[in-house]
């Protein structure tokens, strides 16, 4: 699951959360989570003053953007002293799982 | 050894020398331990600050804390609450002695603040607000380290790249004290709250807290979490223990620890982009 600016959706990409309008987080959602985006969508969700949307997977690289085993290779490097400690353990598992749910790997989709 | 201590918190708290809150938090500060201050007289002493009153709005209507479109002081104040007013100013005051001194440690602070404030919430805990405040300004001992002893933290940050050490380990080796307790003696020397000052001093050593122990646990595991994430800059690149007093005062378990990744990790996104645009003011 990715976080991208409206302006960055495309048609074909698949929502991953509900959309609410104007991002306001209250009320009903304007379009509901698994919906496939088309440009008539995006169209709308813009008019309706949404400025961002959740996607399934990671389709928008911006330059310089770490790459996911970049990324778990520092998240190692931070945890190299702690790992021994049980509850650490469980945090490093923690956010090596949110990493890969993040950057598009198993465990994309959200089940609630 | 311990004079040698003594000695050195005489130098550091050297109060003609230390950053001093300006006289607008003393006032407010005055003001809550008087019951019929009422939100007027604080909107009042708030509004005679321009600078203060431009951020506290900014900071009000910022999406880090899921506010919008407040416009006059005493709105912030009726929504956001007296006591949340006051962590803003204190805080927007702490970001001006902060941000001459390191961009990386400010955002350390910033998303510890977040963190903290979204586990507490979590947890359901009452006084959010000042756990969230003690939590932007549990490093605020490094500020004082590396204005008053400067050579020191040079040495202390060649011991923590050579030997790969913790950066408190460090300071203890070469100061005979820690950034926590310098913390400590700061916040006593701005009268702040004991709720403030312990979890401040006791964050590293949260066993060492004796009344505000579950204030003390989250800001401890607030740091653990930014420090995993890898946001900002502490000064430490390893991980600290999660202490086991800290997980158990707070009864966490994993469920919780997942969604608070979760939901912390979108907000640090907004936190850069706040932080961003404060540096760019
Ligand atoms: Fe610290
Ligand atoms: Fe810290």
């Amino acid at each position: 699951m990715q976080k991208i600016p409206l302006m960055l959706a495309k048609a074909g990409m698949v929502l991953a959360r509900d959309v609410f309008r104007g991002d306001s987080p209250t009320g009903m959602p304007v379009c509901g989570k698994d919906t496939q985006l088309t440009d008539a969508l995006i169209t709308r969700l813009d008019q309706m003053d949404v400025q961002s949307v959740y996607v399934e997977g990671h389709p928008v690289w911006e330059e310089g953007q770490r790459s996911f085993d970049e990324l778990l290779g520092e998240l190692d490097l931070r945890f190299e002293k702690c790992r021994e400690n049980p509850l650490n353990a469980m945090l490093y598992d923690i956010y090596k799982a949110h990493l890969t749910k993040s950057m598009g790997g198993e465990g994309g989709r959200q089940t609630d | 050894m311990e004079d040698k201590r003594i000695e050195l918190k005489k130098i550091i708290m050297d109060t003609r020398t230390l950053p001093t809150l300006p006289g607008v938090i003393n006032k407010l500060n005055a003001l809550s331990e008087n019951d019929k201050a009422s939100v007027q007289e604080m909107a009042k002493i708030v509004a005679s600050d321009q600078v203060l009153s431009a951020r506290i709005l900014r900071l009000a209507n910022s999406p880090s804390y899921g506010f919008y479109r407040v416009s006059t002081i005493s709105n912030a104040m009726i929504l956001l609450g007296v006591n949340v007013v006051k962590s803003l100013a204190l805080s927007s005051s702490i970001f001006a002695i902060m941000e001459k001194n390191s961009i990386g440690l400010w955002e350390h602070s910033l998303g510890v603040g977040v963190a903290a404030n979204l586990l507490a919430r979590k947890l359901g805990l009452p006084e959010c607000e000042e756990i969230a405040t003690a939590a932007l300004l549990h490093d605020i001992g490094k500020v004082i380290i590396s204005l008053k002893c400067v050579e020191a933290e040079q040495e202390i940050l060649r011991l923590v790249r050579e030997r790969q050490i913790y950066i408190r380990e460090a300071e203890r080796e070469v100061i005979d004290t820690d950034h926590a307790e310098i913390g400590g003696w700061l916040s006593k020397s701005w009268y702040l709250p004991e709720k403030l000052s312990e979890p401040i001093a006791c964050h590293h050593d949260v066993a060492s807290s004796q009344n505000h122990r579950i204030k003390t646990s989250v800001v401890h595991v607030a740091d653990v979490l930014v420090k995993a994430s890898g946001f900002g800059n502490s000064g430490d690149r390893y991980v600290p223990e999660i202490q086991q007093v800290a997980w158990n005062t707070l009864k966490l378990d994993q469920g919780i620890m997942a969604d608070l990744v979760d939901t912390l990790e979108d907000k640090l996104v907004e936190v850069r982009n706040f932080s961003l645009e404060m540096m760019a003011e």
